[in-house]
């Protein structure tokens, strides 16, 4: 059909091509005539007035002379003769001839209201005897009529030259075109009309048109055919590809497991795939109906804001925002799902859902077991601080309130784990934690902060005696006995008490404080409360110190031995010298060893420095030997440093080193070393001993004074007490007390050694009493090394007078 | 025939070089109020232009006869033309009977004679000619 109507409608498409040009020619050409026919009218119209002037001219010259003398005489005759003349001529219409003041002729032709001459030839008349002097003038008018006619037919004949032209060019430019355009674009359109580009068919070059533009064309055309075809064919085999993509998506679409969706900017969902609809329901929501105008607004969210919230996230930041939202849904369990949305145009967003809810349940399970103890189903330290961060932020926005901050520690629960088993310690823990649990309100706080160690926040107490009050009744629920598998056990505690916001803002200060306080009432003996006092801060803060300064003081040697002359009161001289640790602090000078031998013995660092007074004193002891003076020296032994820190092998090396005989060296023990570990310490003393090494027994009387003691331990000495010594007078106690010691000492076998003689009638009265050995500062302080000679050659000054 | 050629030179000699010495000057009768004329006064009344004298009265000119070297001096000095060309003049001229060409005396003597007949006579003559009798109104320069 459109074939068909093709080729009716071609021969006059074609001979349009031709008409068009041929008229484009001819419309040209008369355009051009028309400019040309003007030009030449104007160019003639020009030339014919000129030639006519330059007759007329011509004319007047030859009257010119004859003019001259008729102007000249004013001769009339003459020259109306002369106009006459001139009239003769066809060119000229009227001549007028005036001298000076009169006119000699006036004359014309033709009617008087004929046209009005439109050049005037005007010529001046000059005397004939004087070229200079003017006598008249004579005035030409040419035949307007005349110069028209010609001009008339110039044109004429120009525009019948410019026809004869155009037809002639018109004719030539239509058989141009047939012969060369038209001729082979009709062939060409035949060719095109049955030709099948896809076949592989193509135009082939018109004869003789190898070369020109219609060729080209012709190889145009081919070209274009060959880039069509090939475009078909790739185009063809992307929608091939496409559908085939696109059955993918749909796959993955349907198929997945989350939820996905599309939206516009106003929230109204446009798709989603089947997991979206499970996800919600959908399909048994009543959307009044019309289930393609849903919004995701109206999904059973628990706080819809935020979902909006989200949307508007999305379409103002340009990349993918996600959140995590509450559902409510009758049918299922869901309560969580979490939304990724991102614009994918200006209009659209693209939205991922899935189902969070078992991720948040074990975030939450998660986030309750970091603050639980799993043991007592308490609170553990991280809830407890939790609690206190809680409590003091409510507090610096409402500046009311308060509360009491309680630490308790189980007295001796080591003890009851290591002897009863750690099931038991469990239970005993189980069982403070219900008691605790028992004493407190609601709002109050109770965790398990590590072992047997309890925390307890009072809240909202400022009331000092209410206070006291529940702290008493913790103290009594805690000393309830408790049994465990029938047998009963005694709890005691110690507790730390701070009050906030008195003692503190700051949390971790605020539990350390706490802390303190509890050492503080666990030093104290245990079973009671200490409220934090600063000066708790202060002596941790002192302790701190003290033990850096220690640590530098081992590392510099900044220790050393004093000693304190030991007489033999039976041979009234010297024997030897208890050697006492002094540290020269580098700017507190010398510092005694009540100060800082408690904390070397909590530290440890008492085991470096034993062995520094066991070398410190043999080297003494070398020196003195090389002196010739057999003195004795003993040395204080701290139940740290039994049974490895200052244990025998290196005791007798060494002596060894040295070159000292065992015997030489006393070490003194107190009562309280062997009531640590009785069998270790049992064992180290039979050791040394073993090894001839003398034991002295110190600080007799003030402890247990155990007699059973004194026949198990294998001593060689007693020292009594310097607080009896000191206070003995005649008849008192103390006096009996040192008698009765004494007295005990020497009957099972001991050397008895007296401490704190300050009075010559003490070491006269020790001396009655039978009292081996004494020393105090009746004979001498203890004294540096360098002055120990004076004080010794002293002494036998002293020793050598008679005894009152 | 040398011979009868030679007097005829002679006196042809004598004319122009009595022509040479010859100097006209334009006069009038000593009685006539004129004093003096311009030389356009003078071409004016001797070719017909206007028969005036500025007094207003009429001026008969008059030429010397055909033959005077006088004449042919005057008309050569006055417009600087031959005798032929202001006869060609006034045969144009004469046709139409507007005016006319000055009186025409048959001789010098006559010239004299009219010119002392006369008070608006104007005529020239040579200067030697110019006696008390007739007053000099122009004179060419040499």
């Amino acid at each position: 059909m459109t074939k068909q109507v093709w080729t009716l409608r071609d021969p006059l498409r074609l001979r349009g091509l031709l008409l068009r040009s041929a008229l484009t020619v001819i419309v040209a050409s008369l355009l051009a005539g028309i400019v040309a026919v003007a030009y030449t009218a104007q160019g003639t119209s020009q030339r014919a007035h000129r030639a006519s002037e330059t007759r007329l001219n011509e004319l007047l010259d030859t009257v010119e002379s004859t003019l001259a003398v008729a102007c000249f005489a004013k001769d009339q005759t003459l020259a109306g003769e002369l106009a006459q003349g001139l009239l003769s001529n066809s060119d000229v219409l009227s001549v007028r001839i005036t001298s000076e003041q009169e006119v000699l002729a006036d004359m014309g032709r033709g009617p008087a209201g004929g046209p009005q001459p439109a050049t005037l030839l005007n010529r001046p008349i000059y005397s004939p005897f004087d070229r200079q002097k003017q006598v008249g003038h004579i005035q030409l008018s040419p035949d307007p009529l005349v110069i028209d006619a010609w001009i008339r037919e110039e044109v004429w004949f120009t525009a019948i030259q410019l026809s004869w032209q155009l037809g002639m060019v018109t004719f030539a430019v239509v058989v141009i075109m047939l012969l060369f355009i038209v001729r082979p674009i009709k062939a060409m359109s035949d060719r095109l009309h049955g030709m099948n580009p896809a076949a592989g068919e193509r135009l082939a070059i018109p004869k003789t048109h190898a070369h020109t533009e219609i060729g080209q064309l012709v190889i145009d055309i081919n070209a274009l055919s060959d880039s069509l075809v090939s475009a078909l064919a790739t185009e063809h085999q992307l929608r091939i590809q496409g559908e085939v993509d696109e059955k993918k998506y749909h796959t993955i679409f349907d198929n997945a497991e989350s939820g996905l969706f599309l939206i516009d900017r106003h929230g109204v969902l446009s798709s989603w795939n089947p997991a979206f609809a499970r996800l919600f329901d959908i399909h048994q929501m009543p959307v009044n109906g019309n289930l393609s105008l849903l919004n995701v607004r109206q999904l059973p969210w628990q706080n819809p804001d935020r979902v909006i919230e989200l949307v508007q996230n999305a379409l103002h930041q340009n990349r993918a925002v996600t959140q995590d939202l509450q559902v409510q849904l009758q049918s299922s369990q869901r309560s969580w799902v979490n939304m990724v949305l991102r614009s994918v145009d200006n209009n659209l967003l693209q939205g991922v859902v899935h189902d969070v809810s078992h991720l948040k349940e074990s975030e939450a399970s998660a986030r309750q077991l970091a603050i639980t103890d799993p043991l007592t189903g308490v609170a553990n330290r991280q809830g407890l601080e939790a609690r206190l961060h809680d409590h003091v932020q409510d507090y610096a926005a409402s500046k009311s309130g308060g509360f009491a901050l309680l630490l308790i520690n189980l007295d001796d629960f080591r003890r009851i784990n290591e002897g009863m088993g750690l099931p038991v310690g469990d239970s005993i823990l189980q069982t403070t934690s219900k008691r605790l649990s028992a004493c407190l309100k609601s709002d109050d706080t109770l965790a398990r902060l590590a072992a047997d160690n309890f925390g307890i926040i009072l809240n909202h107490i400022t009331d000092g005696e209410v206070l006291e009050r529940i702290i008493s009744r913790i103290m009594q629920e805690i000393r309830q006995t408790c049994f465990v598998d029938g047998s009963p056990i005694n709890l005691r505690a110690s507790m730390g008490v701070t009050l906030f916001p008195s003692d503190g803002f700051d949390v971790p200060q605020l539990l350390r404080q706490t802390e303190l306080a509890m050492d503080s009432a666990k030093t104290a003996g245990g079973d009671n409360h200490v409220f934090f006092d600063p000066k708790l801060t202060e002596a941790a803060e002192y302790r701190r110190h003290l033990e850096s300064d220690l640590r530098s003081a081992i590392l510099h040697h900044e220790f050393v031995l004093f000693y304190q002359p030991v007489i033999d009161l039976r041979a009234q001289r010297l024997v030897g010298a208890e050697a006492l640790i002094r540290w020269r602090h580098p700017t507190r000078g010398l510092i005694s060893p009540d100060h800082f031998i408690p904390l070397a013995e909590k530290t440890g660092m008492i085991v470096d420095i034993g062995l520094f007074v066991v070398d410190a004193a043999c080297q003494q002891l070398l020196a003195w030997n090389k002196q010739g003076l057999a003195y004795t020296l003993s040395l204080n032994v701290s139940g740290r440093q039994i049974p490895d820190g200052l244990s025998p092998a290196k005791l007798l090396a060494v002596v060894q080193h040295y070159g000292i005989a065992p015997g030489q060296l006393a070490l003194e023990i107190t009562e309280g070393v062997m009531l640590r570990d009785i069998e270790q310490s049992l064992q180290w003393l039979k050791s040394v001993h073993a090894m001839g090494f003398r034991v002295y027994l110190d600080d007799f009387g003030t402890g247990y004074s155990s007699l059973s003691y004194l026949k198990l331990f294998p001593l060689t000495t007693l020292k009594v007490d310097k607080s009896f010594v000191q206070d003995m007078q005649d008849g008192n106690n103390e006096h009996t007390l040192v008698g009765a010691i004494i007295a005990m000492g020497k009957s099972l076998g001991l050397e008895i050694v007296a401490e704190g003689v300050e009075l010559k009638s003490h070491a006269a009265a020790l001396e009655r009493m039978g009292c081996h050995y004494a020393q105090g500062h009746y004979f001498s302080q203890p004294v540096p090394e360098e002055e120990f000679c004076a004080v010794a050659a002293r002494l036998t000054a002293l020793l050598a007078q008679p005894t009152v | 025939m040398m011979k009868s050629m030679l007097p005829a030179l002679l006196v042809v000699l004598l004319v122009s070089g009595g022509g040479v010495n010859a100097e006209p000057v334009v006069v009038v009768n000593a009685a006539s109020a004129v004093r003096q004329l311009s030389k356009d006064e003078v071409v004016n009344i001797f070719l017909g232009r206007y028969r005036r004298l500025p007094n207003g009265e009429t001026a008969i000119p008059i030429d010397q006869p055909e033959s005077s070297a006088l004449r042919s001096d005057f008309y050569r000095k006055l417009v600087n033309k031959d005798l032929n060309e202001i006869n060609a003049y006034w045969a144009r001229l004469i046709f139409s009977g507007r005016t006319s060409p000055p009186v025409q005396a048959a001789s010098a003597a006559e010239v004299t004679t009219l010119l002392v007949g006369s008070v608006s006579s104007v005529a020239y003559l040579d200067r030697s000619q110019a006696d008390n009798r007739f007053r000099i109104v122009l004179e060419f320069p040499p």
